[in-house]
């Protein structure tokens, strides 16, 4: 029986059991990030509800592991009274709101340039280069200073809240602007390879036209490093927004967001150490999973390149 | 088995985590005074003569550290106004009156370079005279006179060498802009209108205006003596001439700086410095949790350090909770108040204002921001560390506030305020309870960031579009004289760099009451200020009082001495000692 390239790619991912389980845990992750005020309607605890009539007077939340019991699952978080649990999973939406998006963004760009300067080649790819030059310069953070709060200033009047969500997209936009370049990069170079392939001259000698060759000679060899550095992108991105966090050009609270709740529990990892591990637990889990999940469908998109 | 590690690393935090246990009832005591300060001027010229009284157990010898995560910008005594550079400056410039403080709440105002705290010569504030010690000596070995000090004065009205309080300057010209009036760096020999010295040990001062508070006022350091011969302009900063036991001698940008015995010190002429330790060293750059990690550890020089920047809320549970270290630790009371302070241009409404005062939830706030050795809850204008101060609550709400009353003064009203708030960590911990605790009262908050760089600045224009944001006031000295008029007085408003945390409150009929007690002796106002401060928050409610800064540090096992000083609420150096 003849198989397409999709269902053997899915046949070879279904033997692959790391990549179904953390698959099916990236998914479950992603689940609970998305219906998260449902998640918190069921648990009974709202996203700003503090309980500091369970903290002590130095603000450390009494009980086992920081709190833990039947009503806060993962404790609560010293000074501030909220939930943990509730906290983990809305900060796990925002994070994974902005950095995913960022991440496709970025990968979307990078590609669609990358491939482009790697097609075309010539002035096409110079010119393109030396863009992808020039923004890689530019550094991360001038641009978060320069941009955010201007940008801020200029659409929001001097009493005007700026809404939670506002600064997640320009924060998604700056990640996604000023990350694509690495991709790019990549993506450049394997169409460049790609392009003096034997099967591609032989699809050109045979008539086929530009569209025809990227679309099914070229496109389905880009899918790995597409992912890897879809996978790559993730977490830094994370990670970044936790950065910009604690610069004030971050999510600001009292919208939950992961990096910043790890930011902060990190200095009570010697006096509430249960506070660092929840947060950091489901940051690691979300990367862990995603990244796994991410090697095991690579490898069953392209086998040849297994070990 | 390639996750093998990060997997075990997650498995030995979650032990780690379920290991932790705290019980309900274990409450440790709150600790530090909660007195104001007694005792304020000194009449007796005897408190002013040396030497100071010896420290039990003290011994000369060894070096004490302190360590600061940001480094220490000026040491010139005229520009000095960080608690830092207040409380280190103590140590090599002497100040025409300084405070002598028991660290317990008992704190004497005493003539340091003057034999007395200051002479009201005609008995109306306006002239006054001190007579300076002798056998002072600079670190040069040349004696103090009163010229010097007087040049001191003189040179802080230089605009280029600006940082440092401006009391004497404004109160000598008779205008905020004093540099209008005389213009130093045009004669540097000249001296400003009012000031006079007679005689060597002669220094006189003549205002236009009743100046009551002149004996507090003198006790900062731009009363610190200079030589004229030596003074460099800016460069004066580097390395300014030292009057007290310890000299500057090694200065390294951004990492330390070194004060050495200053031989030419006579401790008989000083009533309260002591000069034990052979060296102080400034140490820069480790962030407060390192700080206070480093001195639990205790290894070489950290034994004999403390921490400047206090204990983190992080480390505070595994600090209290050590026997080994509740001695170690130093807490009290800061005079930096707290409030919520309402913009009464926009709030008008005196209902709402009394609303927001039996609204907001002061307990919750405290703990969030990270407990009793942080911050103490406050329901008055000045800071308990006032002389005199009087506690009371014109909106008794409890700890933890009472949305029913705040709802039943709005009558049915659900008003809308904007807050600003400094968009940093701790700005964005307080706006979030703040708002918190004024919803379940009915008001409708909208909280506007401001970039922390601009937040102070743009809070003090007077057209400041908020309706609510936090502030902050540290009184210069332990008197409502340096808080009440500084923060409520209308006349005192300007359209641009009026005082932090003002409320632009403008009533006609506080004036006379402020000019009125500005005007007694020292001595008689602090309970007119207690009264006048009750009175305030009664008919105007121009604040919610929040909390006071809460002084929490822990210093080496090997260091001695060391206390919270009354008047800054910072660590003091004057009787520090290495234990052997």
């Amino acid at each position: 029986m003849l198989r397409s390239p999709g269902l053997l790619t899915l046949a070879r991912l279904r033997r692959d059991r790391p990549a179904m389980v953390s698959g099916v845990a990236a998914l479950l992750l992603v689940g609970l990030a998305v219906a998260a005020p449902a998640v918190g309607a069921v648990y009974g605890v709202g996203p700003e509800e503090t309980f500091a009539g369970d903290l002590d007077p130095y603000g450390m939340p009494y009980g086992v592991s920081g709190g833990v019991s039947a009503s806060h699952w993962f404790g609560l978080e010293p000074g501030l009274g909220r939930d943990i649990f509730v906290q983990v999973i809305f900060g796990m939406r925002t994070s994974l709101a902005i950095a995913g998006t960022a991440a496709l963004v970025a990968t979307a760009v990078g590609a669609v340039v990358g491939g482009v300067a790697g097609y075309l080649g010539g002035w096409a790819d110079a010119a393109i280069g030396w863009l992808t030059d020039v923004l890689l310069a530019l550094p991360l953070l001038i641009c978060a200073i320069a941009l955010i709060r201007p940008l801020e200033l200029h659409l929001y009047g001097p009493r005007d809240p700026v809404p939670g969500w506002f600064r997640a997209v320009t924060v998604a936009g700056l990640f996604g602007g000023l990350g694509w370049m690495p991709i790019a990069r990549l993506v450049r170079g394997q169409v460049i390879a790609l392009r003096e392939q034997e099967f591609v001259t032989a699809a050109r000698a045979s008539g086929a036209g530009a569209r025809w060759i990227v679309s099914r000679e070229l496109l389905p060899h880009l899918g790995a490093p597409v992912l890897t550095g879809l996978s790559l992108l993730l977490p830094a991105f994370v990670a970044g927004g936790a950065a910009l966090s604690f610069l004030g050009l971050g999510v600001l609270e009292p919208t939950a967001d992961l990096g910043r709740m790890i930011y902060r529990s990190l200095g009570y990892l010697q006096t509430d150490p249960a506070y660092v591990v929840f947060p950091s637990a489901a940051l690691f889990l979300l990367v862990f999973a995603f990244s796994t999940f991410n090697e095991g469908l690579r490898d069953a998109l392209d086998p040849r390149a297994l070990r | 088995m390639r996750h093998r590690s990060p997997l075990a690393l997650l498995l030995i935090l979650a032990c780690l985590g379920a290991c932790t246990s705290h019980e309900r009832g274990t409450e440790l005591p709150s600790g530090g005074p909660q007195a104001p300060v007694t005792g304020l001027i000194s009449t007796d010229p005897a408190e002013s003569r040396g030497p100071a009284v010896p420290v039990p157990g003290a011994t000369p010898g060894g070096t004490v550290t302190v360590i600061r995560q940001t480094e220490l910008t000026r040491l010139d005594p005229q520009r000095i106004y960080s608690f830092l550079g207040l409380n280190a400056s103590q140590l090599y410039a002497r100040r025409l009156t300084t405070f002598a403080d028991s660290g317990a709440g008992r704190v004497t105002l005493v003539g340091d370079l003057a034999e007395t705290p200051g002479t009201d010569l005609d008995g109306d504030c306006r002239h006054w005279e001190f007579r300076i010690k002798e056998h002072l000596r600079f670190e040069t070995g040349a004696p103090i006179t009163a010229a010097d000090i007087a040049y001191g004065i003189a040179r802080s009205f230089d605009l280029s060498l600006t940082g440092g309080p401006t009391y004497l300057q404004e109160w000598l010209a008779g205008t905020p802009h004093y540099e209008s009036v005389f213009d130093f760096a045009a004669d540097r020999s000249a001296l400003p209108p009012g000031l006079t010295v007679p005689d060597p040990r002669t220094l006189r001062l003549r205002f236009a205006r009743p100046h009551c508070d002149l004996p507090f006022a003198a006790a900062l350091p731009f009363t610190a003596p200079v030589p004229a011969a030596l003074d460099t302009g800016l460069d004066y900063n580097r390395r300014p001439v030292s009057s007290g036991p310890y000299k500057i001698t090694k200065v390294v940008a951004d990492k330390e700086i070194r004060l050495e015995r200053n031989p030419y010190w006579e401790p008989a002429t000083d009533a309260v410095r002591h000069q034990y330790p052979d060296a102080f060293v400034l140490a820069f750059g480790p962030d407060p949790a390192t700080q206070t990690n480093r001195i639990i550890a205790g290894h070489g020089a950290d034994a004999t350090a403390v921490s400047w920047d206090g204990v983190d809320p992080s480390l505070i549970a595994r600090v209290v909770n050590d026997p080994a270290l509740t001695d170690r630790l130093l807490r009290a009371p800061t005079p930096s108040h707290n409030t919520l302070t309402i913009n009464t241009r926009r709030v008008t409404d005196l209902a709402v204002r009394r609303a927001l005062n039996y609204a907001v939830d002061r307990d919750g706030l405290v703990k969030a921001l990270g407990g009793a050795t942080v911050a103490r809850p406050v329901t008055t204008l000045m800071p308990p560390t006032t002389s005199g101060w009087r506690d009371y609550d014109a909106y008794p709400a409890g700890p933890t506030g009472d949305p029913a009353a705040a709802r039943r003064v709005l009558g049915g009203a659900t008003p809308e305020l904007v807050l600003a708030y400094p968009d940093d960590a701790e700005g964005q911990i307080v706006a979030t309870y703040l708002r918190g605790s004024l919803e379940r009262a009915g008001f409708r908050i909208r909280p506007k960031a401001v970039p922390a760089t601009t937040f102070l600045g743009a809070t003090k224009e007077a057209d400041n579009p908020w309706d609510l944001y936090p502030g902050t006031w540290a009184a210069d000295w332990p008197s409502g004289a340096a808080i009440l008029p500084a923060l409520y007085d209308g006349r005192g408003i300007k359209p641009e760099g009026s005082n932090n945390g003002t409320s632009y409150l403008d009533a006609r009929p506080l004036d006379a009451e402020f000019d009125r007690i500005m005007t007694m002796r020292p001595e008689r106002q602090p309970p007119e200020w207690a009264r006048l401060d009750e009175r305030i928050m009664r008919d105007y409610a121009p604040v919610v009082p929040l909390f006071v800064e809460m002084e929490c540090t822990l210093h080496g096992s090997r260091v001695g001495g060391l206390f919270v000083d009354s008047i800054f609420g910072s660590p003091a150096f004057v009787n520090a000692y290495v234990r052997k």
